[in-house]
């Protein structure tokens, strides 16, 4: 069976440890490849090597730079079918889902080729008499980011292609449970011919991720995963006087009001909680009916629901897959248990779903509670499943005050017909990104990705033009020449 | 079957130009009418373009943010069976229907399909296979 290996200094390497994690295909339940959990001996080769080749880098003129991620989005385009059903043997998803992932990955690339414009600074004549002033972004070195398994080919893109545009080096850690993608894409990466030392991919686990917060080299850390995670990694990076982004955790209000288009907005909102498997960061995870819309929602909802094809990704036409692990699987039916325990009443039941040809397979179904109160586990804690829970309020405020009460602000989603409705839940509602009409408020490349509270620990978020200002130090320069 | 993604909508777009780009090429090495295995060629390199221009169209708008259902296209509505190319009369017959096929699909399609660029491109095939209609019709008459 394949191991994976690192990609250091521009050359693939096993790594010398003696410890392997194992890589699931979640849509047949079939080992499919080990993944070496790497030293830190060999996360200092990676920061070496890419301190050693930060300096030429860090010279090399910025649309230099760039006409390397003009290659790299052909190449990618070139191997885009490939990396995305890569990512739907090891992470489970649909293809189509793949599909727009290895989307957003590529959109990440193009939009930091534009980095003659994103990066300049600002400059002002006579801020005193005679004397002339600049902000100029500089590079600062070596970034490293840390990236989960739910999106294990775009996360990481969020960030290297900025870092490296603006003449930064970088070291990826893949997600241990979903190496094969990263690697597939580090194969291209490995084709487009950068410097040596530029990117680099080491796997591993929490030895890599310690190692990475510690070392001197690393002058900053993004993130992306769990809330407890990302507070830690927030917490190691203050510590150790790195920058630090981290994208925590979230459970996304999706809030539907008596005015609401149910038959143009059903599509969406069934997309929002079941997309992905409901394991994405902007799923929705509780269904909040205002008012008299109630009865109406729920019978819509679980109705397409139900219709749902569950199946192998990999297979047109599935629109549902399984969930990432056996043990991922059992948690989420940990919360079913402890929703039924808790009084909510199952209205559609996914335990037990048999998907033909898959035995074995991670699947769980579509599942909705009712009769759901806020206080309930279900309602509080990120399940990271296709899990449901249907909250009854009286209206817009009463709706608005369950999210201000979350410990997560990352999404919140609204369906109305009323733009006086609307503006004041993007005005009122604590979390950062916001849809109106839409299930997924997912920010595009060049918009700014990133939560609030227990969501995001940090300052600048993931992408946009913000980004630009996390991977470099504003100098500023006063002359005097008279 | 419903194709009720757009990956399975793409997909089959994709079979029906392969379906049609495979006949035109077998067809043309079958008939011995000059003017016909030119106008075949024609298509098969035509349909081996859409096949190209699919895959890159759904490699290129698929929006993972508005990946939702797409209802009220269903592929039995469009299957047809080949038989190997026979008579000229027949392998036009054929083509025709082929074509006629491709264009009802396109058309349908691109009034389902939420994504503005991708309607655009399934107009603009079907406006094509319009096209390719009244040359296979333009030479019916002459091969009977």
């Amino acid at each position: 069976m394949n191991s994976v290996k690192n990609y250091i200094n521009g050359t693939w390497s096993d790594s010398e440890t003696q410890e392997f994690g194992e890589v699931w295909c979640p849509a047949t339940g079939e080992k499919i490849a080990h993944v070496p959990f790497s030293t830190a001996a060999e996360v200092d080769q990676a920061a070496q090597a890419a301190k050693n080749a930060y300096w030429d880098w860090r010279c090399t003129p910025p649309l230099t730079r760039a006409r390397y991620l003009f290659k790299l989005k052909d190449l990618f385009e070139k191997n885009f079918e490939d990396i995305a059903r890569t990512l739907v043997t090891e992470e489970g998803k649909t293809l189509d889902e793949a599909r727009g992932e290895v989307r957003r990955m590529i959109e990440n690339v193009e939009h930091a080729t534009g980095v003659t414009t994103l990066m300049t600074g600002y400059n002002l004549e006579d801020i005193a008499q005679g004397i002339d002033c600049t902000a100029e972004r500089q590079p600062i070195g070596v970034f490293g980011a840390i990236v989960p398994f739910n999106f294990p080919a775009m996360v990481a893109w969020w960030f290297l292609p900025y870092a490296v545009v603006t003449g930064n080096t970088f070291i990826v850690k893949p997600s241990e449970q979903v190496p094969l993608t990263q690697t597939r894409i580090f194969e291209v990466v490995d084709d487009c011919g950068f410097p040596e030392g530029v990117v680099n991919m080491v796997h591993g686990a929490k030895d890599v991720v310690n190692a990475m917060l510690h070392h001197p080299d690393i002058k900053g850390i993004s993130f992306v995963g769990q809330s407890a995670t990302a507070r830690y990694i927030y917490k190691t990076c203050g510590e150790t006087g790195k920058r630090v982004q981290a994208l925590g955790g979230a459970k996304n209000f999706l809030l539907v009001m008596p005015d609401a288009d149910l038959d143009t907005g059903m599509p969406s909102i069934i997309t929002s909680f079941y997309g992905c498997a409901g394991e994405r960061c902007l799923s929705g995870s509780v269904l909040v009916a205002v008012g008299d819309v109630y009865a109406r929602l729920k019978e819509k909802f679980v109705a397409a629901a139900s219709a749902l094809k569950v199946g192998n990704g990999l297979e047109e036409g599935v629109q549902m897959g399984p969930v990432i692990s056996k043990k991922h699987q059992e948690k989420v039916l940990g919360y079913i248990e402890k929703g039924i325990k808790e009084g909510a009443k199952l209205i559609l039941d996914g335990r037990g779903i048999k998907v033909p040809g898959y035995p074995n397979g991670f699947y769980i179904g579509p599942t909705v509670f009712d009769q759901v109160d806020p206080g309930m586990t279900i309602a509080r804690e990120e399940i990271f499943g296709p899990v449901v829970s249907l909250v009854r309020v009286k209206n817009l405020d009463e709706g608005i005050r369950l999210m201000q009460k979350s410990e997560y602000g990352n999404a919140a989603c609204l369906y109305t017909t009323s733009g006086k409705t609307a503006r004041e839940f993007k005005y009122r509602v604590p979390a950062s990104m916001i849809g109106i009409n839409l299930g997924i408020a997912a920010p595009m490349a060049f918009f700014p990705f990133g939560g609030a509270k227990g969501s995001f620990f940090g300052d600048i978020k993931g992408h946009g033009r913000e980004i630009v200002q996390f991977y470099t130090d504003t100098k500023v320069v006063i002359q005097r020449w008279t | 079957m419903e194709l009720g993604t757009f990956g399975a909508v793409m997909g089959f777009a994709a079979q029906l130009v392969v379906q049609s780009a495979d006949f035109y090429a077998t067809a043309s090495a079958a008939t011995k009418n000059a003017t016909l295995e030119s106008l075949l060629q024609s298509l098969a390199q035509d349909a081996r373009k859409d096949v190209a221009t699919m895959e890159q169209t759904r490699r290129e708008n698929v929006t993972e943010m508005i990946l939702e259902p797409i209802a009220g296209l269903v592929r039995e509505d469009y299957a047809i069976g080949l038989q190997p190319p026979g008579a000229d009369a027949e392998i036009v017959q054929t083509g025709l229907r082929l074509e006629e096929r491709d264009q009802k699909f396109f058309r349908d399609a691109s009034a389902r399909v939420p994504l503005p660029e991708v309607a655009r491109v399934f107009r603009k095939t079907a406006q094509r296979k319009e096209q390719n209609i009244s040359r296979l019709r333009a030479l019916a008459a002459a091969v009977g």
